[in-house]
């Protein structure tokens, strides 16, 4: 793929941008049917509790309320991406503070929420578990006592409060720790982090005349949406239709279900359609969060700065169901290695069920948890040998033919020149030598997982129409899909327009997550436009009276015979053709289910990994320029400079976009950031309370290198680019602050508090 | 609850709805009048998605009751134009929305904000914004569209 | 029945309060409606002070001393040029509180009612030396900020009564003002909030009023620490003493903004090199 091309590597603005800026694209929140209810929910003031009863007299009776559901109104069904195990209302017990018991439906909002707290729920309240470390010990009371007979999707190690318990190790690591010339090692821990999309989440269904749903919802993937709705309400796949409005941002938190089972099923128990919009508050409370980390790892090196060593040990909180969480154990011990080759290396990590809300995917999925550890131990181990925690790294970095973790392929790496832009960009060789705050990390994330698919229609005017399922959340999926469409058809991307998510007419996509949609999807893409081109040179072989293998295409929606310039056809007549004389409409499929193994038995033992095919590699370097307030101890950002190996920058605006956008995210994680909990109650489910960064906390200075290492089967090269900008973050400014005051932070978020812990060893002086 | 009939001037129209003491502004435009630009993002002023104009100035949509709104002249995004103006033509241009949410809000904030402030620094764009949470784009391309669309020096 | 009054004097205003116990006074609404929307708040009727032309007005005596009318807004009070010397505390603080929008919005009469004790102004007014003018069914009284400020979301205004102005002495002929605000993010309530008022004369401090907000219920104002520090210089242990003693005094609470312990550790810090950077000469310069 030499020629130049004209369609991918532009950097245009997204297809919607106009209705978003002129403030008329429609969200979940803008949508309304005819006679629509509202719904609103009670959740329990319980994190553990046994469900004696219900009175919902009062509710029912008050004017305007249609209909109340509780678990007993549902029946016996869960669902769950890895353990079925979420009803999808309480049944039984409440297991965290605020999980729905009851719904409601009513004529507005309001009075759903009046209706709501008129339920009465006599509950038995039972000792809850708090954390995961109260989850094991031996007496503690069991969150799911039903675990066993549960359906896993997985070979699952589980067991007591254990959800999962997960092994990976190659080599020798004891030996190697024991012969290593240095051996660092830390406990490290980090905070729940809440994904604050500026959506909140919710849902509208409707139902036919015939009992079949249609049902609107922010979401990452319509498909599983479908699949956990139906799952856990016993329904067949067939009756439940998802569609998407546009998404107010999804980082994890609106992949697997929250309110939308809710909502189907008080559509189905009203005839009605049904709307229910969380607000701020239950949207903090009740939908999903990032894992909080407890880590201890060794990493052992030689004198010459050779890594030879590294043991990692996780226990994870895994909330009260299921959710991704095993997905997010598995993936962080395999990527607790880091993008390096380490000989001797253990990960063993175990999820334990608490009486929290469950947590699940956000962006980076584990990675920037184990990484925060993983590369703040590579920095004490470049201050140990004094080399610059640059070349330590890149003396370390995974090369070509190397195998990942676990024994897995490592097709293209880019993570040598992502070290050596982001040192040249920062100028960091020239400013360590003065006093600085100057923080590096380096990491590697996959894009890939699972199935997807496209259908590339000829529309008879000869544009093109694109449909893939893919639910674009304001990435920029659309658009740059839309480009490879283009660029393989060689059409302006005008010429290319694109159909909106729907589980009717939409080829399968597993979701908008693991950073997969440019990668797997841009490969189906790819795949469905090249079966449309031989359908296009066929019929104009037939046309122009020669060889189909004679043409090719020419930009701008054209066949042409190879080597003579003026004989030639357009898209329009082709397709007039197929519609109307000979051979049918044109259209390209494809479906693909990545396939390349993670796991390679003869290099590593494994056991208890959900994921045994994940994906391929991007990589980064991020530096950060620190400045630590020697009075409070408050850290901020002067200046980043985030390197990213993205295989192909397919639209590099929104390829830029992604990383500026991970890294406030990711320094929001690594310097505010908390929900904290109070007993069994989240104390801070406010943006008032729970603290994400302004403009004013930003640094404007956030400076973008983009490597393009291609991947060999990726759509012109690319790989995917939505996650690995965060995963270096909390490192690189936790190794900014020591670099600027000596203070090595084991704990995220890196609060003033901490800081000036670290900088006085925790005692005063002034 | 009662309800009581109120009078608002809404992009220059007179809209007379009857509204209880306790409605905000932002759901008389969402609910009451289908006008759904401005969103609402937390309902407790921090996010900033829902901001609007009164009497020209940006304030918090849910900030404001309905009733106390009365007599003032309410600018909302749809009140703005069918055709994008410097600001929403420069966010567009510089690629600076992502999924949009934001997008009304720090509209109507930087639309103000030029008004008042012609070639202001990026520090000064910086400061005006800073009322707007936006969770996907790190505000750099933002920041530089509106300091663009306002003519201020690199 | 009406549920939103408005009421053209200051006097209306407060029979109408006084007539319903359940109605309230609606100043910006920065707060009452966000308190509204999480239902924190149930007013049966709302008196709104924005119609009450007294209320909204700035005024300068021949004295020097300023009134800030209670309905001023914070955008307001931040660009008051008839802010000066001393005075100038309140505009520092005016111009940290939240972010330009809810600025549009907010009253410092609204603010101080509320009596947040991690918001801005409280500090600030205790530094300046402010009185609080209130007017209520018996009339109207005065407060000092000191007095004013009662508990954790607690002042001395009596059922019925409404702020209606601030009013700034002019301070001492040369005065700074300085005014430090720890946050977790920009527009965030204090962790702490540090605001002084001094004159700094040959080098050394002649007079000097200092209140930390954030770290308890209530200001904190430590007159002896203010004492001790009248004749220091730069590097002088009486700093010290003086910033261990505003520590002492405080009385904080853990919240989700940061721990007590913390509180009592940073205040010192903070005090001791607010101080500092005023007895620093470019300090007095500016």
């Amino acid at each position: 793929m030499n020629a130049a091309t004209q369609a991918v590597g532009l950097g245009l603005a997204r297809l919607e941008t106009r209705e978003k800026v002129l403030g008329r694209a429609q969200y979940i929140a803008d949508l309304a049917r005819p006679g629509m209810l509202h719904g609103a929910i009670l959740g329990s003031p319980h994190a553990h509790a046994r469900i004696l009863g219900y009175d919902t007299a009062a509710a029912r009776a008050l004017p305007g309320v249609a209909c109340v559901l509780t678990g007993d109104d549902l029946g016996d069904h869960r669902m769950g991406a890895f353990i079925k195990d979420e009803p999808p209302i309480a049944k039984g017990k409440a297991r965290y503070v605020g999980e729905p018991v009851a719904v409601v439906a009513a004529e507005d909002e309001a009075t759903a929420r009046q209706a709501a707290r008129l339920i009465e729920v006599r509950y038995e309240e039972l000792p809850a578990v708090l954390s995961p470390e109260d989850g094991i010990a031996p007496d503690a009371p069991l969150v799911h006592e039903d675990l066993a007979s549960y359906f896993k999707v997985f070979p699952a190690v589980c067991g007591g409060n254990v959800a999962s318990e997960t092994t990976i190790a190659e080599g020798d690591v004891e030996a190697a720790l024991a012969a290593a010339d240095i051996v660092v090692e830390g406990e490290y821990a980090t905070a729940p982090q809440a994904h604050v999309a500026i959506e909140p989440c919710g849902a509208l269904a409707e139902v036919d005349a015939g009992g079949r749903v249609t049902l609107w919802s922010a979401n990452q993937s319509v498909f599983r949406v479908q699949a956990n709705v139906c799952e856990s309400l016993g329904l067949p796949m067939g009756r439940l239709r998802c569609l998407t409005p546009r998404v107010g941002g999804g980082f994890g938190n609106k992949m697997e279900a929250h309110v939308q089972p809710l909502v189907v099923a008080l559509a189905l128990a009203t005839g009605r359609p049904v709307k229910l919009i969380l607000n701020r508050e239950e949207d903090f409370e009740i939908v999903r969060a990032r894992h909080p980390f407890k880590v201890r790892m060794r990493t052992g090196a030689r004198r010459d700065g050779t890594l030879v060593a590294r043991d990692t040990e996780v226990l994870l909180d895994c909330g009260a169901y299921g959710d991704d969480s095993p997905g997010v154990l598995g993936y962080a011990l395999l990527m607790s290695r880091g993008p390096y080759r380490i000989a001797h290396a253990c990960a063993h990590g175990r999820l334990v069920y608490t009486n929290k809300l469950r947590f699940g995917a956000f962006r980076g999925f584990g990675n920037p948890q184990i990484a925060f550890a993983g590369e703040t131990q590579i920095d004490r181990i470049a201050e140990r040998l004094g080399m610059d925690p640059l070349d330590l790294r890149a003396r370390n970095a995974l090369r070509d033919g190397d195998r990942w973790f676990g024994g897995g392929e490592v097709l293209s790496n880019g993570l040598a020149q992502c070290i050596e832009g982001a040192r040249a960009a920062s100028g960091w060789t020239a400013r360590r030598g003065a006093p600085n705050g100057l923080g590096a990390a380096c990491a590697a994330h996959i894009s890939g997982l699972l199935a997807t698919g496209a259908i590339v229609r000829v529309l008879e005017d000869g544009s093109i129409v694109l449909n893939t399922g893919a639910v674009d959340i304001g990435q920029g999926s659309d658009t740059a899909l839309a480009q490879i469409c283009a660029e393989a058809l060689k059409v302006p991307v005008e010429r290319v327009s694109v159909a909106s998510p729907d589980t009717d007419g939409s080829p399968y996509n597993w979701g908008t997550t693991a950073s997969r949609v440019t990668y797997t999807t841009g490969r189906a893409v790819v795949a469905a436009a090249r079966e449309v081109e031989r359908k296009l040179r066929e019929h104009a072989g037939e046309m122009l009276e020669c060889s189909a293998d004679d043409l090719e295409l020419r930009w701008g929606g054209r066949i042409g015979l190879k080597g003579v310039p003026d004989k030639e056809i357009s898209f329009l007549h082709v397709s007039l053709r197929a519609h109307w004389a000979a051979g049918g409409p044109i259209v390209g499929t494809n479906t693909l289910v990545f396939d390349r193994a993670s796991v390679d038995p003869k290099r590593a033992v494994v056991t208890g990994l959900p994921f045994p095919r994940i994906g391929v590699f991007s990589f980064a370097c991020t530096v950060a320029d620190v400045a630590v307030d020697d009075v409070t101890g408050k850290a901020a950002v002067r200046e980043a400079w985030s390197a990213v190996d993205v295989g192909k920058a397919i639209n590099p605006g929104a390829v830029e976009g992604q990383m500026e956008g991970a890294f406030v995210q990711g320094m929001g994680f690594a310097l505010t950031e908390e929900m904290v909990w109070d007993g069994g109650r989240l104390a801070n489910p406010t943006l008032a309370d729970y603290k994400v960064p302004t403009t004013l906390d930003s640094p404007h200075g956030i400076h973008t290198v983009i490597v393009e290492a291609p991947e060999p089967d990726g759509p012109f090269g690319a790989k995917g680019v939505g996650e690995i900008g965060i995963v270096t973050v909390p490192a690189a400014i936790a190794n900014g602050i020591a670099a600027a005051t000596g203070a090595r932070l084991d704990r995220l978020p890196m609060t003033p508090e901490r800081v000036l812990d670290a900088m006085t060893g925790g005692g005063d002086a002034s | 609850m009662t309800t009581q009939d109120v009078t608002l001037q809404i992009n220059g129209r007179a809209h007379r709805l009857a509204v209880r003491l306790d409605t905000t502004l932002l759901t008389v435009l969402r609910e009451g009048l289908a006008l759904t630009g401005a969103k609402r993002g937390c309902n407790q002023g921090v996010c900033g998605a829902c901001t609007v104009l009164l009497d020209g100035r940006p304030v918090r949509g849910c900030l404001t009751l309905a009733h106390d709104a009365e007599d003032r002249a309410i600018t909302t995004i749809e009140g703005l134009g069918a055709e994008p103006n410097p600001v929403q033509a420069a966010l567009a241009e510089a690629g600076a929305v992502q999924c949009g949410f934001c997008t009304p809000g720090m509209v109507m904030a930087a639309t103000a904000f030029l008004r008042d402030h012609p070639a202001p620094s990026l520090e000064a764009v910086r400061e005006g914004l800073s009322g707007n949470l936006c969770r996907c784009s790190g505000y750099r391309k933002v920041v530089e569209a509106v300091h663009r669309a306002g003519g201020g020096a690199p | 029945m009406t549920l939103l009054h408005k009421p053209a004097t200051a006097a209306e205003a407060v029979r109408l309060l006084a007539a319903d116990p359940d109605a309230r006074p609606l100043a910006g609404g920065a707060t009452l409606v966000a308190m509204m929307n999480a239902d924190l708040a149930r007013p049966s009727a709302l008196v709104a002070l924005r119609h009450v032309a007294s209320l909204a007005t700035i005024s300068r005596a021949a004295d020097g001393t300023s009134r800030i009318g209670a309905m001023r807004r914070h955008r307001e009070t931040v660009h008051e040029s008839d802010l000066r010397g001393a005075q100038r505390i309140v505009a520092l603080a005016a111009a940290r509180i939240a972010n330009p929008t809810v600025r549009n919005m907010g009253t410092i009469g609204g603010s101080i009612a509320f009596a947040d004790p991690a918001a801005d102004y409280p500090a600030a007014l205790v530094a300046a030396d402010a009185v609080v003018e209130i007017v209520g069914p018996q009339g109207t009284r005065e407060l000092t900020a000191e007095a004013f400020f009662v508990d954790w979301y607690a002042t001395a205004l009596r059922p019925g009564e409404i702020v209606a102005a601030v009013r700034l002495p002019p301070g001492p002929l040369g005065a700074v003002a300085r005014y430090d605000k720890l946050v977790r993010v920009t527009g965030d309530f204090a962790i702490a909030s540090v605001a002084v008022v001094a004159v700094v004369r040959d080098g050394a401090f002649a007079a000097l009023r200092l209140a930390v907000g954030g770290c308890g219920p209530r200001p904190v104002r430590v007159a002896e620490a203010e004492a001790l520090l009248v004749g220091a210089r730069p590097g002088s242990p009486r700093i010290a003493e003086a910033a261990a003693a505003l520590g002492a005094a405080c009385d904080p609470v853990d919240d989700v903004r940061a721990s007590a312990a913390y509180r009592r550790r940073v205040v010192p810090r903070m005090v001791a090199h607010a101080l500092g950077t005023l007895l620093a000469p470019e300090a007095r310069a500016a």
